[in-house]
């Protein structure tokens, strides 16, 4: 039984900032949870989400698993009869989560807030700048055939990734356990523990099958924008998934067996890398383009998705330029770019519990807790 | 004057290849007083002369024109001098019957025959022209008053407007600001009634009477004399029709006991926190002391019912008013507004919206649980049912109460009616003055007199001041029909009156009494009944009424009713052959039948039609006259009685319905089954599905069997 109601106006207001500012026009007909295909009869999303963030009642709208559920089909958009936009509300509400949840909470505000991008810049490539200073390599380029790891070995660059991937993996980890326990707060739960659905929550993800499911169960004839989001999510999920797969067969191949880079280009792993690399390309520029073009009426793009579009696609991007440019034999280029990739690559990894990648955090624990707790139908 | 009647029986639009007209000629040829009998193709086109010159030169007085409905050409077929009678072989023969058969020639023998020997009653009527005074009463002086005065004024009537209150207004005086009456309906508007009240002062055709009070009015449209009380004086006024404009109060503190009002200080109605807003500074009852946080309730659920009924549609949009006054003069404030059913009809959605827009202003559905005092000072509010989830408990500074608007009883104030019915004007369901919504909402059921604003039903301001316009132009229209001794609604222009053949009068009284406008009046000290002409619809209730029939119109009577069954043949010892009276009402029973001609639907061929002008017109004589002639059944056709009446008389279905027990004592009388007599409801759009029910009754009495009486 909750207390008096204490509506936590700030909270709105936030919401409504990120992209959100229709969902004041919401009067809470439930056509967007009869259109939801994640909407139960006792889980009437995203209705009552709408009206917990219209009332500030914050706690009750993070810690709750169904916004992250929710894989922007926008059927609810499309139906909204005030247009009051509930999926880019659920957006902003999972938006929100990651900086509400970050760990530390200043990482989430920073990643938010674009007047700290300059200093999160920063922080990679005075790193990078401050290596290269100490291999004596800030004033002159090494010489002859171009191999990246004349300029900067490897074994800095793995050891500078490691010490910070073990950072991001802790803040990832505080995250996912705040959020976790939010939600038994807020959302109880009957079920036993999340080992039994780790494996079926995976396979879920790997075969995409949510976004199949929420595309599939389109009510009538109208127009979501977000249609192309099954294939395109595909085609990034596994660009990305075959460029890790790259980078941790070469690291094999260096360690395990010596065989230096670069590889020649008709190498297998090599091929992978770069059919990988132009499927992300392809996908982000899909994303780009529908964000740019559907934007009036699938809903606003805010920072974060900008952010988060745009660091991934660069880092792909200069991915392939350090690849042409040594095969150019441009020196003068290749080697700086080499920096500059690193950098991105640094921002795009790193902030991964605090940027819109934190998405992979976040709805994968959404999804072990629904998978593995339901919650009773009391609670919600 | 001697009778001198034309028969003119036309063949065009299907009737002539439907029906023998030569045999409709010669039954013309055998009636009496017949002078002329015609024929033509078409006599709406340019035989209509033929009609003309009969009418013009041979002294024709009495028109029988067998054609089309009378509903349809009424201005072709239009003789001044004569009287007209119609016989419908189009709709209601060739067009709903097989053509050439032997019983669609019987029934269109029978309504000649019935249409011949009414005209041969038939007299003109002579309209009662006293009342021709044109003056317009409007008593209330608030945005509906007003906009009646300066409507009529603006129309060419004199005016005299009585207020109760020392100044011109009404509640719009106590308004702080008013919703959005204009795109884009977003911001609140001024009241601006200054404008409305200080136009109306400057009109030289408007009279104006404050804190003056009406102390009776008694006559007849046209000729009303009123009785007006100003400064301890009476003064005395001759005024043709009243606009009765005296508004609304909230509901009796007692409905929203259940909130706290009156318990708990700082629960108030939305007419208190108007008068704080248009004073600026909104503050606890209790304390003084500035507000943060209040709750707004519509008391619009299931247990609100008295309540709700009284304009939920207007302080839904007042309770959107208040939250905005509340969150610009306080702006740390925040409103909560809890409603059932929230209502914004029209382009005021746009302006919920715009109040959604503060993120100040929470709005939920929800059930009211119960009002208690909270901590330091501030009132608990408990909610459940609401789609946040849960119960929830809300702690308010200030509850607001959205009050309904009680319309202001005629009966205790306003008008002191000087009727033999009573004071006030009769009321329907809900306390308002009772009319015909859909058909005609500004007529009550005293001729004459027209119910505008928030008496008529809540409103707000904008649509009082069409709704005082409008009903000044209704009141305009009676003093017009008046002086020239015509009905209005829904028998407008009717000429004709009921007469009483006093000798045979019993004195019983009920047709004074059963009157549904109050136009019977009892002489005093003698109680036999007169008719106080303008009042009168022209309905024929009181000619239902009364048990020994004295009362009749120049144009309508029992005697008329009962010729037309007696020229019906009935055919003996045929059980395939019975045949039925129906007594269909004008309005929308006889319009149906039309209709289901229209649409090619076939009627039962054994049904002998008798318009009547109201179900409550049907004297149970009527009935038993029928049977006695020999008719297997008695079907009552007309619009539906009760609460959710479609009567166009307002009482006379449901009066029907009591006098049925009559006639079904005429059929225990006679040895008959009841079943041979019915009322059936028919709404003018039933006419898709009339002739299956007919169709239905016929085989109920061929079932029942043959009237017994046949051949007696």
């Amino acid at each position: 039984m909750p207390g008096v109601a204490r509506p936590d106006l700030a909270f709105t207001r936030e919401i409504l900032g990120l992209g959100a500012g229709d969902l004041s026009s919401c009067y809470q007909c439930g056509t967007c949870s009869v259109v939801c295909p994640i909407s139960t009869a006792d889980n009437p999303f995203p209705r009552k989400e709408m009206i917990w963030v219209q009332w500030g009642f914050r706690e009750r709208a993070l810690a709750n698993a169904s916004i992250w559920l929710c894989h922007q089909c926008a059927t609810c958009t499309a139906y909204c009869p005030r247009d009051a936009k509930p999926a880019s509300v659920m957006a902003a509400l999972r938006e929100a989560s990651i900086t509400h949840y970050a760990a530390p909470a200043f990482m989430g505000r920073a990643l938010a807030d674009p007047r700290y991008l300059p200093l999160l810049l920063a922080m990679p490539v005075l790193i990078f700048l401050a290596l290269l200073g100490w291999l004596g390599h800030l004033g002159s380029l090494p010489q002859g055939r171009i191999v990246f790891s004349k300029f900067i070995p490897i074994l800095y660059i793995e050891g500078i990734f490691v010490a910070f991937m073990a950072l991001a993996m802790l803040g990832a980890l505080g995250g996912g356990v705040r959020y976790w326990r939010a939600m038994s707060r807020q959302m109880g739960g009957d079920g036993t523990g999340p080992q039994r659905a780790l494996l079926p929550t995976v396979v879920t993800i790997l075969r995409h099958r949510k976004f199949s499911e929420c595309a599939s169960h389109a009510p009538g004839e109208r127009r979501t924008h977000k249609g192309h989001l099954h294939r395109t999510h595909l085609a990034v999920f596994y660009g990305f998934l075959g460029l890790v797969v790259t980078t941790t067969s070469v690291g094999i191949g260096i360690y395990a067996f010596g065989y230096l880079t670069p590889w020649p280009l008709w190498h297998p792993v090599k091929l992978l890398g770069n059919a990988s690399g132009l499927a992300v390309i392809a996908a982000l520029a899909v994303f780009a383009w529908r964000r740019i073009a559907d934007g009036a009426r699938a809903g606003k793009s805010t920072y974060s998705d900008w952010l988060f579009l745009t660091v991934l696609l660069l880092t792909t991007l200069t991915g392939f330029l350090c690849q042409a440019l040594r095969l150019a034999d441009l020196q003068r280029l290749a080697y700086p770019m080499y920096v500059v990739h690193l950098v991105l690559i640094f921002f795009l990894l790193v902030y991964i519990p605090y940027s819109k990648f934190a998405h992979l955090v976040y709805r994968t624990t959404a999804m072990l807790y629904a998978a593995s707790r339901a919650p009773a139908a009391e609670a919600r | 004057m001697d009778k001198k009647l034309g028969v003119y029986v036309c063949s065009g639009c299907g009737i002539g290849e439907c029906v023998d007209k030569d045999k409709l000629v010669q039954i013309a040829r055998e009636a009496q007083q017949v002078s002329v009998v015609k024929t033509s193709p078409a006599f709406c086109l340019e035989d209509v002369r033929v009609i003309r010159d009969d009418v013009a030169k041979d002294g024709v007085n009495t028109v029988v024109i067998a054609a089309c409905s009378p509903r349809v050409n009424t201005d072709v077929f239009a003789f001044p001098g004569a009287t007209i009678e119609r016989v419908n072989l189009r709709e209601q023969v060739a067009w709903s019957h097989p053509p050439g058969h032997e019983e669609t020639q019987s029934l269109a023998n029978d309504a000649l025959r019935m249409g011949i020997v009414r005209a041969q009653k038939l007299k003109l009527p002579t309209p009662y022209t006293e009342g021709r005074e044109r003056t317009v009463l409007v008593v209330g002086g608030g945005v509906a008053g007003l906009s009646a005065a300066l409507g009529a004024a603006k129309a060419g009537a004199q005016v005299v407007l009585v207020e109760k209150e020392a100044r011109l207004g009404g509640f719009a005086v106590k308004l702080g600001k008013q919703y959005p009456k204009h795109p884009p309906y977003r911001d609140l508007e001024d009241v601006g009634v200054d404008a409305l009240v200080r136009e109306a002062e400057s009109c030289a055709d408007i009279e104006v009477l404050t804190a003056a009070e009406v102390e009776g009015i008694g006559g007849e449209p046209g000729a009303f004399e009123v009785s007006v009380k100003r400064n301890g004086e009476a003064r005395a006024l001759r005024v043709g029709t009243v606009v009765w404009a005296t508004g609304w109060r909230s509901v009796d503190a007692s409905e929203l006991e259940r909130y706290g009002l009156g318990t708990l200080p700082n629960v108030i109605t939305n007419v208190a926190l108007e008068e704080m807003a248009r004073a600026g500074k909104i503050a606890r009852p209790s304390d003084g002391k500035a507000v943060t946080t209040v709750a707004i309730l519509q008391g619009d659920g299931a247990e609100d019912e008295t309540n709700i009924k009284y304009g939920a549609h207007v302080t839904h949009l007042v309770s959107l008013k208040q939250a905005t006054y509340i969150r610009s003069l306080i702006p740390d404030s925040t409103v909560y507004v809890v409603y059932r059913d929230m209502q914004t009809p029209g382009q005021y959605e746009y302006f919920y919206k715009r109040v959604q827009e503060d993120a100040g202003v929470l709005f939920t559905r929800a059930r009211v649980t119960g009002v208690s005092s909270g901590a330091a000072g501030r009132v608990r509010v408990d909610l459940a049912d609401s789609p946040l989830g849960g119960a929830v408990q809300l702690e308010v500074d200030l509850l607001v109460l959205a009050a309904g608007m009680r319309p202001v009883s005629s009966e205790s104030e306003g008008l002191n009616l000087q009727y033999l019915q009573g004071k006030g004007l009769p009321v329907s369901r809900y306390g308002f003055a009772d009319s015909n919504f859909l058909c005609f909402p500004y007529e009550t059921r005293r001729s004459g007199i027209y119910s505008a604003g928030c008496v008529r039903k809540p409103m707000d301001l904008a649509a009082a001041a069409v709704d005082g316009a409008a009903a000044a132009l209704k009141a305009i229209q009676s003093v017009e029909k008046a002086s020239a001794g015509a009905s209005v609604h829904p028998r407008v222009g009717d000429l004709s009156y009921p007469s009483f053949f006093l000798q045979k009068c019993t004195m019983c009284g009920r047709c004074s009494q059963e009157c549904p406008f109050g136009a019977i009046e009892l002489t005093p000290g003698k109680d036999t009944p007169f008719v106080v002409t303008n009042r009168c619809r022209r309905c024929g209730v009181c000619m239902g009424a009364c048990p020994v029939q004295i009362i009749s119109f120049d144009d309508y009577s029992v005697d008329m009713v009962a010729a037309m069954i007696k020229a019906v043949e009935v055919p003996e010892g045929d059980e395939e052959k019975p045949r039925i009276l129906v007594l269909a009402c004008e309005n929308d029973a006889y319009p149906a039948l039309d209709m289901a001609g229209i649409n090619r639907r076939e009627l039962p061929a054994s049904l002998r039609v008798v318009p009547v002008r109201c179900l409550g017109s049907v004297n149970a004589i009527m009935a038993a006259d029928a049977f006695s002639r020999g008719f297997d059944g008695v079907l009552l056709l007309g619009c539906k009685p009760g609460e959710d009446y479609q009567c166009h008389f307002i009482k006379g279905s449901e009066l029907l319905t009591t006098r049925m027990d009559n006639v079904r004592e005429t059929l225990s009388r006679l040895m008959l089954e009841p079943e041979r007599a019915q009322v059936m409801e028919v709404a003018i759009s039933d006419f898709d599905a009339l002739p299956k029910r007919l169709a239905e009754f016929v085989d109920t009495i061929k079932a029942v069997g043959p009237n017994p009486m046949k051949g007696f």
